[in-house]
C-alpha cells in the first residue's frame, strides 16, 4: 500500500465524531488529571483504561493518547502556582514557572508552558510520523553499556541547574544518588538500608520525593515566617504571553522537542530527565543566562518543550518494536492487547489503517491540548489569588491525598514529610534541589546499567566503549565536562576577592 | 458563617449515615491489593476479573495497586490488614512462590495468608531471537555449554529468573548458575527488551508477555511448559521434549486474605469465584491473553501453591540460590 | 547567614556523613553475599563510592571557602524572632509526625481536617473563617473526587465512616 493509501485507509477509521470525540474527551481528563498533584499522568491513564474495553480499539486508543497528552502538559500547571509538580515530567517546569508566579506573572508562564507543550507535541508527533522506523532501530542498539553512558552525560545537566555553586549542586545530587540506592540490590537481591521495613524494599516512592522536595518546603518557609509574604501580593496573572515572547524562545522549544524525541525514543528513560536536558541546555545557550532560576519566561519554555517531545516519541518504540518506553506506554500496550492488536513490526503490515489512524488522532491532538489548555489556564490561574493562609494548608491537604493515592500506602506521606524536612534544611542551606531530584531519578539507572554491563562482560571495563554510540556519549560528556570546568573556574576568578 | 456551619453540620451528617448496623459480610466495598504496578500482567487480570466477580459481590470492589519490592510491599499491606474480609489481595506466582522460596529476608511466609483461589494458570515459553540461530532446546544447551550465554530477568527472585535455572537444570546443565550469566532488569518488558537487543541471549516468562514478539517474528519460542501447546506458539511442550517436571513450572494468580480470615468468608470468595470465572466475557479475554482458566477451591488452591513452593524450594536450595541478606 | 559559614558548615557536614556511612551504615545496613565473584559487582561497591565522593565534594567545599572567599554578603536575618520560629517548626513537625500515625485509626478524611485547621492558625492565617470553612470542604471533595471517580481505597479509619 502506497503512503496516500495508507493515509486514507486511516482517515476511515478516525474520520467519525466518536473518535474525536474520545481524544478531546481524554485532553480534558488528562488536563485535569495532571494538575491534580499526585494524581499524575500515569494514573489518568490507568483509571481511564477499563472505560475503553467496550470501545472500538481506534477509538479506546485515541482516548488514552488523549489522556497522556493532556496529563503532560496539565502536570505544569500545579508546578507553576503552587511549586508542586502534578507529574514527575513538569519537575524542572518549577524552576522558573514557580518565580514568574511569585513575580505575578502566572498567566504568562502558563501561556507560554501552553505554547511551548503544543509546539513540542506537534514536532514529537511528526517525528513519529516520519522518523519511526529509523528511530526505532536505532533504540535497539541501546544496550546497558550504551545506556550507562547516555546516563553519565545526562548527569551534567546537574551543572546547569546547580545555580550559582557547582559544589553545593554536587552535594545536593550526592545525596540524591545515596537516598536512590535504599531498597532491594539489583543483581543479588540483598537489602540496603531498608531496616528490615517492606515499605523501604521498594525503594522510596518517586512522587513522594518530589512532592516533598519542592512543595513541602515551601510550607515550611510559611510556617518559618508567616509574615514574609504580607503586602507582596500575587497579582492576579491577567497577563498573558505574547507573539514576541513565543518568538524569542522558539529556538529552546526546538531544541528541546527534539531532544525530547531522542530521549523519548529509547524505551526506559522518560521525560522528566528529557525536561531537566533541556532546560539545562537552554540556559548555557541563553543570553540570559543569570536570569535562569528566577523567573526566565525562556527556562518554562524550554522544560515544557522537553517533557512534552517526548510524548509522542515513546510511541516510536511502542509501535515499531512493541517495547513500552515508560509506564503509561505499558498501559497503552495493554489497550492494544485487550483489542488484539499486537504492536511490532508486523503492525505496520497487517494494521496499518490503525496505525495510521493513530497518526492522524495525534496530529490532531495537539489542536485539542492548546485549546483545553488555554481554557483551563484561564480557570486555574486564579489560584494564584487565594491569600496564602488558605492556599498553602490547602496544598498540604491536596499533597497527603495526592501522595497516598499514587501506591495507596501511608508510608509515603511519611516519606513525604521527612523529605520536606530535608527540602527546607536544604533550601535554608542554599542547596539547590533540582540535582537531587535529577540524581535520585538518574542514579540507579546509572548503577543498575553499568552493573548490567559488568555481568554481560564478565567484569572487563571495554565494554563500556563498545561501539561508535558509547564513544560518541563519552566524547560528550567529555567535553561538557570540560566546559563546566572551564566556566567554574572564570566564575570564582571573577567574583574571588583578593585575600587580604 | 452560615455556610461554615452547613458545611459541618453536612459533613457530620454524612458520616453517620455510613455506620449502620453490622450486616451480612459484605456490607461495604472490598479493598482489593494488587502488589503489581498498573498494566502488568496481574493488573490487568486482577481488573478483568474484577468485572464478573463485582457483580457476583454485589459490593464496589476498590483496586489498589501497591507495587514494590517484587510485589512484598502489596502482600505485606495485605498481611497486616484486619482478616475481615475486606481486605484481599491478588497473589501471583513471584510474590507467593517464587519469593518466598527464595527469599530469606521476605517479611512474610505462606502462613501469614489463607488462599481462597486460584483462577488462572500462565503457561511458560522460553524464546530466544531469530538472529541468535538458536532453533531449539537442544541448540541453546549446547550453546550453555559452551558458555557466554546469558539470560534476562525482570529482577532477582521473579519468575523469570527461578524459570531460567530450573529450564536449565532440568535440561542436564549441572551448575546453570555458573554456566549460563543471569541479567536481571527491572520489569517484565525490560527483561524481554533484553533479548531484543542482544543484551541477553534468551528468556524464560509467562507466554502472555512473549506473544506479541512471537506473533511479530522478533522473538522465537523454543519451549512451553503446559501439557497442550500454547496457540500461537509453534514450540514442543515439556511433555514431548520428555521433560514433565517442568509442567510444575508454570504461572498463576489467585486472592488471598490474611492468616485469620473466617471460613464462612473464604467459602464465600469459592461461590463468587466460581460464579465470576463462568462469566464467557471474562474467559475469552482471557484466553485471548493465553491463559488458561482453572478455577480452584480453597483447599486445592492452598495444596497447589505450597507444592510449588516445595518444588521451588528444594531447587534453589540444591543451586544454593537463597537470598539471605 | 552568610555564604562563607555556610559553605563550612555544608563541608564539615558532608564529611561527616561520609565518614559516617562508609564506617558505620554500610557495614551494618547493606547486606552482600558472600559469594560475589568480583568487588565492582558487590552491593556494597555503589554506596562506597558515592559516600566517598560525598566527603570529597564536602572537601572541597571548606577548601573553597577557605582559599577563594566570595564577597560576603550583608548578613541579615530574615525573621525578628528566631526562637519562636523555631517554635513553629517545631510544632509543624508535630502536626506532620501526628497526620501520619493518626491516619490509620481516624481516617485520612478527618485527619485531613485536623491538619488544615492547625496548620492554617499555626501561619497565622488572615482568613480564620474561609480556612475552616476549606478545612471541612476540601478533605470532603478530595475525598469524593479520590474514593468515588478515582476509585482509589482512602483510609477509612475505626470510627466514622464515610459512604
Amino acid at each position: 500500500m502506497s503512503f496516500i493509501d495508507s493515509l486514507f485507509a486511516g482517515l476511515q477509521l478516525v474520520g467519525n465524531v466518536e473518535a474525536f470525540l474520545a481524544l478531546g474527551i481524554g485532553v480534558v481528563i488528562g488536563v485535569i488529571g495532571g494538575a491534580i498533584p499526585g494524581m499524575s499522568a500515569t494514573m489518568a491513564v490507568a483509571l481511564t483504561l477499563p472505560f475503553t474495553f467496550s470501545m472500538s480499539p481506534i477509538t479506546g486508543i485515541l482516548l488514552l493518547l488523549g489522556v497522556y497528552k493532556g496529563g503532560i502538559f496539565g502536570g505544569s500547571i500545579p508546578a507553576i502556582l503552587i511549586k508542586t509538580p502534578g507529574t514527575p515530567a513538569s519537575s524542572a517546569t518549577v524552576l522558573d514557572g514557580y518565580p514568574m508566579a511569585e513575580n505575578g506573572q502566572a498567566g504568562k508562564a502558563l501561556g507560554m508552558a501552553l505554547w511551548a507543550s503544543c509546539t513540542a507535541d506537534l514536532i514529537s508527533n511528526l517525528a513519529l510520523i516520519f522518523f519511526a522506523g529509523f528511530l526505532a532501530s536505532f533504540a535497539l542498539s541501546f544496550g546497558p553499556p550504551e545506556f550507562f553512558t547516555l546516563i553519565l552525560f545526562s548527569l551534567t545537566i546537574i551543572a546547569g541547574v546547580s545555580g550559582d555553586s557547582l559544589l553545593r549542586g554536587g552535594l545536593s545530587a550526592m545525596l540524591g544518588l545515596l537516598l536512590a540506592t535504599i531498597g532491594l540490590d539489583l543483581v543479588y537481591g540483598t537489602n540496603r538500608f531498608t531496616f528490615g521495613n517492606p515499605n523501604m524494599m521498594g525503594g522510596l516512592n518517586f512522587i513522594a520525593v518530589l512532592i516533598g522536595l519542592f512543595a513541602i518546603p515551601e510550607i515550611l518557609s510559611m510556617v518559618w515566617n508567616p509574615s514574609s509574604h504580607d503586602g507582596v501580593a500575587r497579582s492576579l496573572g491577567k497577563n498573558k504571553v505574547t507573539f514576541k515572547e513565543y518568538q524569542r524562545s522558539f529556538k529552546s522549544i526546538v531544541r528541546g522537542s527534539f531532544i525530547g524525541v531522542f530521549l523519548g525514543s529509547i524505551p526506559g528513560i522518560g521525560a522528566a530527565p528529557s525536561a531537566f536536558l533541556s532546560y539545562s541546555e537552554a540556559r548555557r545557550k541563553s543570553p540570559n543566562r543569570e536570569n535562569f532560576g528566577k523567573g526566565e519566561i525562556e527556562g518554562v519554555a524550554a522544560s515544557e518543550a522537553g517533557n512534552n517531545g517526548v510524548a509522542g516519541a515513546t510511541l516510536i518504540p511502542l509501535l515499531a518494536l512493541g517495547v513500552p518506553g515508560d509506564v503509561i506506554t505499558a498501559i497503552i500496550m495493554g489497550a492494544f492487547m485487550i483489542h488484539g492488536l499486537q504492536p511490532g513490526p508486523m503492525m505496520f503490515i497487517l494494521n496499518v489503517d490503525v496505525i495510521y489512524g493513530l497518526f492522524i488522532g495525534l496530529i490532531v491532538s495537539s489542536v485539542f491540548l492548546f485549546f483545553v489548555g488555554s481554557v483551563a489556564i484561564r480557570g486555574f490561574k486564579y489560584v494564584a489569588d487565594i491569600p496564602r493562609g488558605v492556599l498553602f494548608p490547602a496544598v498540604l491537604v491536596l499533597c497527603v491525598y495526592g501522595v497516598f493515592a499514587v501506591n495507596n500506602n501511608i508510608f509515603d506521606v511519611g516519606v513525604m514529610f521527612a523529605m520536606g524536612a530535608v527540602g527546607f534544611v536544604m533550601m535554608r542551606y542554599k542547596v539547590p534541589a533540582a540535582p537531587f531530584l535529577i540524581a535520585f531519578i538518574l542514579g540507579p539507572l546509572l548503577e543498575d546499567n553499568f552493573r548490567q554491563s559488568m555481568l554481560m562482560s564478565g567484569s572487563s571495563g571495554w565494554v563500556l566503549f563498545r561501539g561508535p554510540i558509547t564513544w560518541f556519549f563519552w566524547t560528550l560528556t567529555a567535553i561538557t565536562v570540560f566546559a563546566i570546568v572551564r566556566a567554574g573556574i572564570r566564575a570564582t576568578r571573577q567574583t574571588s576577592v583578593p585575600t587580604p | 458563617m452560615n455556610f461554615a456551619k452547613a458545611a459541618f453540620v453536612g459533613a457530620i451528617a454524612l458520616g453517620f449515615t455510613a455506620t449502620a448496623a453490622l450486616a451480612e459480610y459484605p456490607e461495604r466495598p472490598i479493598n482489593m491489593v494488587i502488589p503489581y504496578g498498573a498494566g502488568g500482567a496481574t493488573d490487568i487480570s486482577a481488573r478483568t476479573i474484577a468485572e464478573p466477580l463485582g457483580a457476583a459481590v454485589g459490593k464496589p470492589l476498590v483496586m489498589s495497586n501497591i507495587t514494590g519490592a517484587g510485589g512484598a510491599t502489596g502482600s505485606v499491606a495485605a498481611q497486616n490488614a484486619k482478616p475481615d474480609g475486606y481486605t484481599m489481595l491478588f497473589a501471583r506466582v513471584g510474590s507467593h512462590s517464587v519469593n518466598p522460596a527464595m527469599k530469606a529476608t521476605l517479611p512474610y511466609t505462606l502462613d501469614d495468608f489463607r488462599f481462597v483461589t486460584v483462577y488462572e494458570i500462565n503457561p511458560v515459553a522460553c524464546a530466544v531471537t531469530p538472529a541468535s540461530g538458536i532453533k531449539s532446546m537442544d541448540d541453546l544447551i549446547a550453546k550453555v555449554n559452551e558458555g557466554g550465554v546469558a539470560y534476562s530477568s525482570s529482577g532477582v527472585g521473579s519468575l523469570l529468573h527461578l524459570a531460567a535455572a530450573m529450564v536449565l537444570k532440568e535440561f542436564g546443565v549441572e551448575k546453570p548458575l555458573e554456566a549460563a550469566t543471569h541479567i536481571p532488569q527491572k520489569g517484565g518488558g525490560a527483561a524481554a527488551t533484553a533479548v531484543l537487543n542482544g543484551t541477553a541471549t534468551f528468556l524464560c516468562t509467562n507466554s502472555s508477555a512473549l506473544a506479541s514478539f512471537v506473533s511479530n517474528g522478533q522473538l522465537v519460542p523454543l519451549m512451553v511448559t503446559t501439557p497442550k501447546p500454547v496457540a500461537g506458539f509453534d514450540a514442543p511442550t515439556a511433555a514431548d521434549l520428555g521433560k514433565p517436571a517442568l509442567e510444575k513450572l508454570v504461572g498463576w494468580t489467585g486472592i488471598a486474605g490474611p492468616k485469620g480470615l473466617p471460613d464462612d468468608v473464604a467459602e464465600k470468595w469459592g461461590k463468587w469465584m466460581a460464579s465470576a470465572t463462568a462469566d464467557e466475557g471474562f474467559r475469552s479475554k482471557m484466553e485471548a491473553r493465553g491463559s488458561v482458566i482453572e478455577l480452584m477451591n480453597p483447599k486445592d488452591a492452598n495444596d497447589f501453591i505450597r507444592g510449588q513452593y516445595t518444588i521451588f524450594r528444594a531447587l534453589v536450595d540444591e543451586l544454593g540460590m537463597r537470598i539471605e541478606g | 547567614m552568610e555564604d562563607r559559614s555556610i559553605q563550612i558548615q555544608l563541608g564539615i557536614g558532608a564529611i561527616a556523613a561520609s565518614v559516617f556511612l562508609i564506617s558505620v551504615a554500610i557495614p551494618f545496613w547493606v547486606s552482600s553475599p558472600s559469594n560475589v565473584p568480583n568487588i565492582i559487582l558487590s552491593p556494597l561497591f555503589w554506596p562506597n563510592v558515592l559516600s566517598a565522593l560525598t566527603g570529597l565534594i564536602g572537601a572541597g567545599l571548606i577548601l573553597t571557602s577557605v582559599v577563594r572567599p566570595r564577597p560576603e554578603q550583608a548578613a541579615k536575618s530574615d525573621v525578628d524572632d528566631r526562637p519562636a520560629a523555631f517554635r513553629r517548626l517545631a510544632i509543624m513537625a508535630v502536626i506532620m509526625t501526628a497526620t501520619v500515625l493518626v491516619m490509620p485509626r481516624l481516617g485520612l478524611v478527618w485527619t485531613a481536617m485536623v491538619t488544615f485547621v492547625a496548620t492554617a492558625f499555626l501561619v497565622k492565617t488572615k482568613h480564620p473563617r474561609s480556612a475552616l470553612v476549606c478545612a471541612v470542604l476540601i478533605p470532603l471533595v478530595l475525598y469524593v473526587f479520590f474514593a468515588h471517580i478515582a476509585g482509589v481505597a482512602i483510609p477509612q479509619g475505626d470510627f466514622v465512616r464515610l459512604p
